[in-house]
């Protein structure tokens, strides 16, 4: 198999989405078979936007199956800051690593990696545009939850205009059979126009809503992402929405008894301490789940068998 | 009768450009986007809103001494798809090109998003594909943003 990046989930096929959950569930079943699969390889993780889960999890990934990691964080200590261009980056990369995984605040660059690197780049996030990786590993998580992805129905709420992971998310459900999906956000901070355009194409069906408390006795997922402060020009506005996009235990009152609240991590106030011990909240368990997801891409991209 | 008009201001002309068929209206934003106003040194012969032989209403435009770049064709199919454009040459058409607005078009307009990467120091440049013609939206194959009538009005 020859797999070249991964920028996009839009690029990735169902069958490879399901076949890379598979590995992932067999490396859970049992990580130690797994130890010595990468010995001799580098993976350079290059994080030119700070990241603490993303990276942290790529390199207990490359860790566990053995291999080595190199890399920095922040674009402060990058030759970025001195001009370097992201081709030259990369076309440096090829001679120092076997794989690579790059955060940049610049995006459309996975079409710079087309033409100029030639080890395999996964993203660890590009900008506002994706996360795929953070997408796959939801989309494991709810499929290990609720023994499949498709037919379901998921609430998505939040910051869904900045918030990167949101369209890797609607992408890669775009490709799981009769999906529905409830966007719950302030209309300010509402998908996307190129995110919409995309979903159209690929026929998922979405509809949007101001209050989570109006869908969540339909929900088998509820996914909840973080308002951020620095989005809002009037901090008056963020007070007043913060409440608003708050789950509360009350409002669990009408929820499916299998449903699951995901959220990407880190929090605020979105999701208070007194639900992290209830049936619904999976969100550490997803952060898990990133592990084993990520050392199942590395060891797919790498071609390791 | 409306032959007669027509040639009242349009003469033939030896070397330049006649553009033809223009969407009604279009022909002072055609010279604005080529760069032709009251200091091009060489005769421009502009009709605005005439009748074409198939009864439509035209504009024309006629410029002497000029002779379109590949980025000037791109533009004006943005502005008047329909529109012919003929090249002259010892007062004969040299070529004529159909003014279409294509499927994908490369570097004559920059990304809307700020943090693309085709706006960014890289030995690259802009490449869009056009999703829709009408209304017009073009989306960066990079960032994925789409743009869309309203904001490219003012940039083509
Ligand atoms: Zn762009």
């Amino acid at each position: 198999m020859n797999l070249e990046h991964l920028f996009t989930i839009r690029r990735m096929s169902k069958n490879l989405m399901e076949d890379i959950f598979d590995l992932a569930s067999s490396i859970e079943e049992k990580p130690d078979s797994f130890a010595e699969k990468c010995k001799g390889k580098i993976l350079a993780a290059l994080f030119f936007e700070p990241s603490t889960r993303t990276r942290l999890s790529f390199e207990s990934a490359m860790l566990r199956l053995g291999g080595q990691i190199l890399g920095f964080s922040s674009a402060k200590v990058s030759s970025s800051s001195k001009g370097e261009s992201i081709a030259d980056t990369f076309r440096m990369l090829n001679h120092y690593a076997h794989i690579a995984v790059i955060r940049h605040y610049i995006e459309g660059i996975g079409e710079i990696a087309k033409e100029f690197a030639t080890i395999p780049m996964i993203s660890g996030g590009t900008g506002t545009q994706e996360h795929p990786t953070q997408a796959l590993l939801d989309l494991y998580t709810i499929r290990k939850e609720l023994g499949k992805v498709d037919d379901i129905t998921i609430g998505i709420m939040g910051d869904l205009l900045y918030g990167r992971t949101i369209p890797s998310l609607l992408f890669g459900l775009a490709k799981y059979d009769n999906v529905k999906v409830h966007l719950i956000s302030p209309p300010a901070l509402h998908i996307r126009k190129n995110v919409k355009l995309r979903l159209e194409e690929n026929g998922l069906a979405f509809r949007v809503t101001e209050n989570h408390k109006e869908v969540i006795d339909e929900l088998d997922v509820l996914y909840v992402t973080r308002l951020q402060k620095e989005r809002f020009p009037d901090p008056t506005d963020y007070e007043r929405l913060k409440g608003a996009y708050q789950i509360r235990k009350s409002d669990l009152r009408k929820a499916k008894d299998s449903m699951i609240i995901l959220h990407p991590l880190p929090r605020v106030s979105e999701i208070p301490f007194e639900l992290d011990e209830l049936k619904y909240a999976k969100y550490f368990d997803q952060a898990k789940n990133g592990v084993w997801v990520r050392m199942a891409l590395i060891l797919k991209y790498l071609g390791v068998d | 009768m409306n032959e007669d008009k027509n040639k009242l201001i349009v003469r033939k002309i030896e070397n330049g450009t006649v553009i033809d068929r223009i969407p009604p209206g279009k022909a002072l934003r055609i010279l604005e986007v080529l760069g032709i106003d009251a200091n091009y040194p060489y005769t421009v012969a502009l009709a605005i809103r005439v009748l074409s032989k198939k009864m439509s209403l035209k504009d024309v435009v006629k410029i002497k001494g000029k002779e379109l770049t590949e980025n000037e064709v791109h533009k004006l199919s943005f502005i008047a798809p329909g529109a012919s454009v003929n090249i002259i040459q010892n007062f004969e058409v040299q070529r004529k090109i159909q003014l279409e607005i294509p499927d994908h078009v490369e570097e004559f307009i920059k990304c809307l998003n700020p943090n693309c990467v085709s706006n960014s120091h890289e030995p690259i440049t802009s490449s869009f594909d056009i999703i829709s013609k009408k209304p017009l939206i073009l989306r960066c194959i990079y960032c994925d943003r789409v743009m869309e009538d309203k904001y490219l009005s003012g940039k083509l």
